[in-house]
């Protein structure tokens, strides 16, 4: 059953009197639980249509559904309430905020989702998650004085904690090494897995395919 | 709240700077406004202590108080609109103490003790001013103006006039001091009636007659006004600064959720925050330097003038800190995911 679903996705960019069509029409379907990887060759357009997919920018055509909802007939106020309460993100750089500590960051996130948790269940939730990423001992610690590994993992707890439908990742492993980036791959994978997390994840690692359900093959902005 | 103290905590030495700033710009609009509420009471205290009301003074006198002289007819005219007018007059002089020494103050006489002290002929009431340079109760004056000497029945809190401490005397000392039998000025605080030849003014009006009051008051109202704009616009370049330094943390904040809003009320607690800290010392100090200032420095700051201030520059630093933060509003996901990040 797809949880999300593109159809007919075009993105044009215009520059001046010229305009360029980065995406033509992509119909693609997500199944619930899985792990999607969108991969290609620079400038294929995944990072677009991750991006576009996720509501972080508009379709010039097309329609994005996602559960009963369809995103590109909403307002953005209603697509950031989507993202805030539904959507999880993981990036090529793990962008923590510089003044919180790792449990702060993710306590951020649970505010932005707006969950009605009690105190206890947050804090539960919070150490269940951290320990899951192997980060429960670093809870303290200002990203200043975390590795690119740890940040990365912290970025990943951020993008579960508050037990979203869908993560969206865009490169997620580009800034580590093969180590750390087969230990957080294998850590998104898991949790997909474990919490039924629907992925969508862009990469150009041949090594992070083998972690994907499924590898969908992007080309001059056109799924092949 | 609690994000914006965090930052503050992690940042302390550029939050510090700023609040030095602000705390500088608060204690000098302070020390400028007891300055100038300091010289208004020095220059009017008379005129501040009367209740609101109407004064009249001739229309040919064009607004100075010494040239009117009111007639019979228009003392008259005044008592028919209002039956318990005051009726008074003020004249700059000076008197020789005791050892001759000359001091200079402002004779005021009226007509009824409604809105000043009662005095006997022959007796004198003096600013409390007089009693610091030494004189006291009983003591007599004089002046080149009568051979009669006037005896020093008391003193009053604060009674001042064109920076010369006031001294009250009765109509019949006046008279024969000035060679008049009549007053300056009419006070009347239950009629502010038109009478013929006569020009009315309100308190605040008639303040601004009274010679170098208003250019007193605006040179130091221009100058608080200036120091007002300057920490408003401190705190929009200061956080137009801090914001773009964020824009990747607030781009990213938006892409995970994090409503506009918050953003905004992140940076409006910090303006708070700095703001009430930079406020509450200012005015601690002000309010010393109220206490122990030299008593003939003219310095006088009240409570109300502390409380308008401040909400003065909360509002201002409201307006500057909203005014940068546009950036936040603009910024875009996209931006920031496109850059590196901690």
């Amino acid at each position: 059953m797809a949880l999300f679903q593109l159809d007919n996705i075009q993105k044009t960019f215009k520059h001046g009197t010229t305009s360029e069509q980065i995406l033509q029409s992509i119909d693609l379907e997500l199944t619930k639980g899985a792990l999607t990887a969108l991969t290609g060759a620079s400038g294929s357009g995944k990072s677009t249509l991750l991006t576009i997919a996720a509501g972080l920018q508009e379709t010039t055509e097309g329609t994005i559904r996602f559960e009963d909802k369809t995103l590109t007939a909403i307002s953005a106020e209603q697509v950031r309430e989507v993202r805030a309460k539904h959507f999880g993100f993981v990036f090529q750089q793990a962008h923590l905020v510089p003044f919180l500590t790792v449990k702060e960051q993710l306590e951020l996130m649970l505010d932005t989702a707006e969950l009605k948790w009690s105190k206890e269940k947050r804090r539960s939730r919070i150490k269940e998650t951290l320990e899951s990423v192997g980060m429960w001992s670093h809870r303290d610690s200002q990203p200043e004085n975390l590795s690119g590994g740890e940040k990365q993992r912290v970025a990943i707890a951020r993008s579960i904690i508050h037990e979203p439908k869908m993560l969206f990742a865009d490169e997620p492993t580009a800034s580590l090494d093969s180590k750390r980036s087969a230990e957080v791959m294998s850590l998104i994978q898991g949790l997909s897995k474990e919490l039924d997390i629907t992925v969508l994840m862009v990469t150009h690692d041949e090594d992070v395919l083998q972690y994907a359900d499924r590898t969908v093959e992007m080309k001059d902005g056109k799924i092949i | 709240m609690k994000m914006a103290w965090k930052e503050m905590m992690k940042y302390k030495m550029r939050y510090i700077i700023l609040g030095s700033i602000i705390f500088l710009i608060s204690l000098l609009t302070l020390s400028i406004s007891g300055l100038a509420n300091g010289l208004s009471q020095d220059n009017a205290a008379l005129i501040k202590n009367m209740p609101e009301g109407t004064f009249y003074m001739e229309e040919s006198a064009e607004e100075s108080y010494n040239f009117s002289s009111l007639s019979d007819s228009q003392i008259n005219e005044v008592k028919n609109i209002d039956d318990n007018a005051t009726f008074f007059s003020i004249q700059m002089g000076e008197f020789n103490d005791s050892e001759e020494q000359k001091h200079s103050l402002a004779y005021v006489s009226a007509s009824d003790d409604q809105h000043f002290p009662a005095v006997e002929q022959g007796e004198i009431i003096l600013d409390q001013s007089f009693a610091e340079e030494g004189l006291a109760e009983g003591d007599t004056i004089g002046n080149e103006l009568t051979d009669e000497d006037l005896t020093v029945a008391g003193f009053v809190e604060q009674e001042k006039f064109s920076h010369s401490p006031v001294g009250f005397i009765s109509s019949d000392d006046y008279s024969s001091m000035y060679d008049t039998d009549t007053f300056q000025l009419a006070f009347s605080t239950e009629s502010d009636a038109a009478v013929d030849e006569l020009s009315a003014f309100s308190n605040d009006e008639f303040l601004n007659t009274i010679p170098s009051y208003s250019a007193e008051q605006l040179s130091l109202n221009m100058i608080i006004a200036f120091l007002y704009v300057i920490s408003g616009m401190l705190f929009a370049i200061f956080f137009y600064m801090i914001n773009v330094q964020k824009l990747g943390t607030f781009g990213i904040l938006k892409a995970v959720g994090v409503k506009t809003i918050t953003l905004f009320k992140m940076m409006w607690a910090q303006m708070f925050i700095i703001t009430v800290i930079s406020l509450l010392l200012a005015s601690g100090i002000s309010e010393l330097f109220n206490i122990f200032a030299p008593s003939g420095m003219p310095f006088h700051l009240t409570l109300d003038m502390i409380l308008y201030s401040s909400a003065a520059f909360i509002a201002i630093g409201f307006v500057g800190a909203t005014l940068s933060g546009i950036q936040i509003k603009k910024v875009e996901p996209m931006q920031a995911i496109n850059q590196g990040g901690a």
